[in-house]
């Protein structure tokens, strides 16, 4: 028998005894579904029943015939209350939700005019649409007898109103809105559970093997490392496989056959083909595969369940965030999505469910994921078999303090004047998941407003209470000290070449990625300034805010903490965090423009160790694009998408970019975080 | 056999052990002597594979821990302190998975298995799982596990560590067994009367360092002192000399 076998064996036997993984393998896949199916089901029968039951008020004001009257007291879903008062009285009542809305009636029309009428409703408020569209029902209908009558008066047919009839019908099979609704959830949970599947086992076999000290006497046994690993990667992987099958077939079960009933009341038709749960299962394997090779890579190190655990947070996060894109809508999966880790596959997962998955995409998915797992592998196999993991870390770093945490907090912010690499990285996770969800509801609710409160509240004032409650030095962290005039000459050369080469990127990027017409339509809308003020506004809006608000997170808490790296590392890193944090919101097209800012603003923030040039430089680029989208004349010469930019902008913006890094070669960079610890020691 | 040659292990500026030099042949029981500290375990886990050696070397009958650590593994049974056992396994499970680890099969897999179960008298728990087995009862799975592949050298650390007298005696009655079946042990302790009973020469190390290496009588002899105990209290407290080996 090989060792990795012997060992794979045990770890099978040992690891079917413990309860929590069996827990986390079996209970939670199987019992999600049902669970959230019978949940989300009564959510939605008690909604629905709610309103129902009460029928919504409305009111009719002017002088209405009484076949209208007959009309609107015929519709089951409302009732007419009289009010006092007129129209004003009746937006008042509707705003404060006593009435649902109210038609008003204009005086009646001399024979063969048209009587106006108009309805009050509130757009945000259900009841209110509600009774909106039960009174122009009523409306129609009488309407539709108004006119019947004067064609009969003249001898004319109803149909001489009508000379075409249009019914739509949508394409979409019933199969394919099923899917599209649930399968912009349910790749999220497959993901989900299997990394979880994954997680214990991994936690357990690596960390809690440490922790009750078997691993010292296992690799006293003449087995080679790499057996131990992959005796134990396969269990790992195998339960996260498992884990997946089992959720996947719990799935099925509730959703497709009739085992239970609900999924009529829901209206919805849900079934997954054949050939594509095998593919989704196909998928999986990798995916437990690299997950597995991970959670054990990194649970290694630690020398705890506890320790594990916490290590382990962070790439739940990294996870989530990706298997996460598919539920926004207005993404969608192309080549270059399939290439991300865990959001390729859940893409793939979203297509397969709405029954329109592309071959070659799926290829790219699986071929990629089977990649990332070998790679993890690689990593989890080096990270075994070195002594610090076997013992802990080594030498001074061995000395752990005893006082309580919260003095070893206080000291570590004394003893760390800028956040660490991973307290930067946590931080900037946590931001941009708060920005996703509640910033898209504020944006959605409050429009322009939105976007200004977003800013404000949801990367500003978090950058400012993570640096003071870390008792970081914020001048330091933040880089807030006032750029000389060197440094301010230097960010304009690099701005000014750097902003029309993002045009460029864009530019040449749009042969291959196709750009999305519908949302550029959308911006068009946004970005129209017919007075001054609304343009002072856009720009405040759109350049002045992101210029501080985005450059406090990225350039500041992001920057800080990762200047330790080396330089390359940290500036590339910032582009790629930048760039992934506008693509997770909008499109993948503003991807490598944005990551390309992101790099050269973070080269000149660490250059001139001052946020505020960087500042000035993301306000010059979006600043730019707002007058460019404002200003009709510069629009035609500049956005029409068959013309190329004028090419003679590129070699001078080359020429104003290498300038601007000469001029910012000559200062002092910020120094390192480590070497800034190490100052503070001696000092 | 077994053979330290001029052992230093550093943990970044700290040295737990330095240029130890010693050798245990064949049939000849060491005893590793030392308070707290003082590096006992290092040594051992570095002759175990466990630890890289920062300088010099530890080996097992010319086969060196460092470059040829398969080997090593092969010749000796390492019993850490801490007992590291399998919660989830039985102790039969326990010992017949490192037995597989080592190598061994089928019937004469089991043929073995039997005879340290009945050694052992591990009959007497045959369905529990290691968790809920008591310290007495562990560090008896704990040898059984180490010595499945019946090994030329023993490397113990602290063996009788939580145990009481008459389990301290099937440990002691088990070294003086395998004494004379030839095999080289080596064992660290605090404890003098396992040192009297069993060693047959005692190398005391203070701060990483061995500062004497004798017989007991020898150790006796060359302090002046009346017992063993006082004997190592004068050669380990924090004045004393230290003397050339
Ligand atoms: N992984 C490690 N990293 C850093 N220092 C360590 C590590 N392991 C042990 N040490 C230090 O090395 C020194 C020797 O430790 P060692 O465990 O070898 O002592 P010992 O003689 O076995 O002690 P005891 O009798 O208490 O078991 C101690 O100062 C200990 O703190
Ligand atoms: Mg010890």
């Amino acid at each position: 028998m090989s060792p990795w076998w012997i060992v794979f064996k045990k770890e099978i036997r040992e690891t079917l005894r413990d309860r929590r993984t069996l827990q986390m393998m079996i209970a939670v896949p199987v019992l999600l579904y049902p669970v959230i199916l019978i949940a989300s089901e009564q959510i939605l029968l008690f909604g629905r029943r709610s309103l129902e039951a009460e029928r919504q008020p409305v009111a009719v004001l002017g002088e209405a015939p009484p076949d209208l009257m007959r009309l609107i007291e015929a519709r089951e879903r409302i009732r007419v209350v009289t009010l006092e008062g007129g129209e004003e009285r009746a937006i008042d009542a509707i705003r404060q939700d006593s009435l649902a809305a109210a038609v008003v009636l204009g005086p009646p029309a001399a024979e063969d005019q048209t009587r106006q009428a108009m309805i009050l409703f509130d757009a945000i408020s259900d009841r209110s649409t509600r009774g909106r569209r039960e009174l122009a029902t009523a409306m129609d209908q009488w309407a539709d007898t108004l006119l019947a009558q004067r064609l009969g008066e003249r001898g004319l047919p109803a149909s001489f109103a009508r000379p075409v009839a249009v019914a739509d019908s949508s394409v979409a099979r019933p199969e394919e809105v099923g899917g599209y609704t649930l399968g912009r959830i349910l790749p999220l949970l497959l993901v989900v559970i299997t990394l979880l599947g994954t997680f214990y086992p991994a936690i357990d076999l690596a960390a809690g093997e440490k922790e009750r000290g078997t691993l010292e006497t296992l690799l006293t046994a003449p087995v080679p490392p790499a057996s131990v690993v992959a005796g134990k990667f396969v269990t790992v992987a195998l339960i996260g496989v498992l884990a997946a099958a089992l959720n996947l077939g719990s799935m099925l079960m509730t959703f497709q056959t009739g085992v239970l009933q609900f999924v009529g009341s829901f209206g919805l038709d849900f079934q997954i083909p054949l050939s594509a749960v095998v593919i989704i299962f196909a998928t999986l394997v990798p995916l437990a595969v690299l997950f597995g090779a991970v959670c054990l890579g990194i649970a290694v190190h630690s020398s705890s369940f506890k320790e594990a655990q916490n290590a382990l947070t962070p790439v739940y996060m990294l996870v989530l965030l990706p298997a996460m894109l598919p539920m926004f809508p207005g993404i969608d999966f192309k080549p270059s999505l399939a290439l991300v880790p865990v959001a390729g596959v859940s893409f793939l997962f979203r297509d397969l469910m709405a029954g329109d998955a592309d071959f070659v995409l799926g290829t790219l998915v699986l071929l990629s994921t089977v990649t990332y797992a070998a790679m993890a592998l690689v990593f989890a196999a080096g990270a075994f078999g070195s002594e610090d993991v076997l013992f802990g870390a080594s030498g001074d770093d061995a000395e752990v303090s005893t006082e309580s945490l919260w003095t070893r907090v206080r000291k570590r912010s004394f003893r760390h004047r800028t956040p660490t690499v991973r307290a930067a990285l946590t931080f900037v996770v946590a931001v941009a998941v708060l920005f996703f969800w509640m910033g898209v509801t504020l944006q959605v609710r409050y429009r322009e407003l939105g976007v200004l409160l977003s800013e404000i509240l949801l990367l500003l004032i978090p950058a400012l209470v993570f640096v003071r409650l870390g008792g970081y030095a914020a001048r330091e962290t933040l880089s807030l000290r006032l750029p000389t005039g060197r440094a301010v000459g230097g960010a304009l050369l690099m701005a000014l070449g750097a902003t029309p080469l993002a045009w460029g990127i864009g530019w040449i990027q749009s042969f291959f990625l196709p750009i999305p017409w519908e949302m550029l339509e959308g911006f068009e809308q946004l970005l129209t300034a017919e007075t001054t003020t609304r343009l002072l506004w856009l720009i405040l809006l759109l350049a002045v805010t992101p210029a501080i608000c985005e450059e406090f997170v990225f350039r500041g808490v992001l920057l800080g903490g990762t200047r330790s790296m080396k330089t390359w590392q940290f500036v590339l890193l910032n582009g790629a965090i930048f760039g992934a944090f506008h693509l997770s919101f909008e499109t993948v097209i503003r991807f490598l423009p944005t990551a390309w800012l992101g790099i050269v603003i973070s080269w000149t923030v660490w250059r001139t160790r001052s946020l505020w040039a960087g500042s000035l430089m993301h306000l010059i680029n979006n600043g730019s694009i707002v007058l460019l989208g404002t200003s009709p004349a510069l629009k035609e010469k500049f956005s029409d998408p068959n013309t190329p930019l004028p090419v003679w902008i590129f070699p001078l913006a080359g020429l104003s970019l290498w300038a601007g890094t000469r001029v910012l070669s000559k200062l002092r960079p910020a120094r390192g975080a480590e070497d800034l610890a190490a100052l503070w020691k001696e000092g | 056999m077994i053979r330290f040659q001029g052992l230093t292990k550093r943990y970044g500026s700290l040295t737990a052990v330095r240029d130890l030099t010693l050798e245990v042949r064949p049939g000849e029981v060491y005893a590793l002597l030392g308070p707290n500290g003082a590096g006992k375990t290092t040594a051992l886990r570095c002759l175990a594979t466990l630890l890289q050696p920062t300088e010099g070397t530890a080996s097992v009958s010319g086969a060196d821990a460092l470059h040829n650590p398969l080997e090593v593994r092969r010749r000796i049974a390492f019993l850490a302190a801490s007992m590291g056992l399998y919660e989830r396994l039985t102790a039969r499970e326990l010992v017949e998975y490192f037995g597989r680890l080592h190598g061994l099969d089928g019937e004469h897999l089991q043929a073995r298995v039997d005879e340290l179960v009945a050694l052992f008298g591990l009959g007497e728990f045959r369905n529990r799982v290691c968790g809920r087995l008591s310290t007495g009862q562990r560090q008896r799975v704990s040898l059984a596990r180490a010595l499945v592949h019946d090994p030329e050298a023993l490397i113990l650390d602290e063996p009788t560590l939580g145990l009481d007298v008459l389990s301290g005696q099937t440990i002691y009655d088990f070294i003086s067994w395998e004494r004379s079946r030839k095999k080289a042990i080596l064992f660290s302790t605090h404890q003098m009367e396992e040192v009297e009973l069993l060693a047959d020469r005692v190398g005391v190390l203070r701060r990483g360092e061995l500062v004497a290496e004798g017989t007991p009588e020898d150790l006796l002899e060359r302090t002046g002192e009346p017992n063993l105990a006082r004997a190592f209290l004068s050669l380990v407290s924090e004045n004393a000399p230290v003397e050339a080996t």
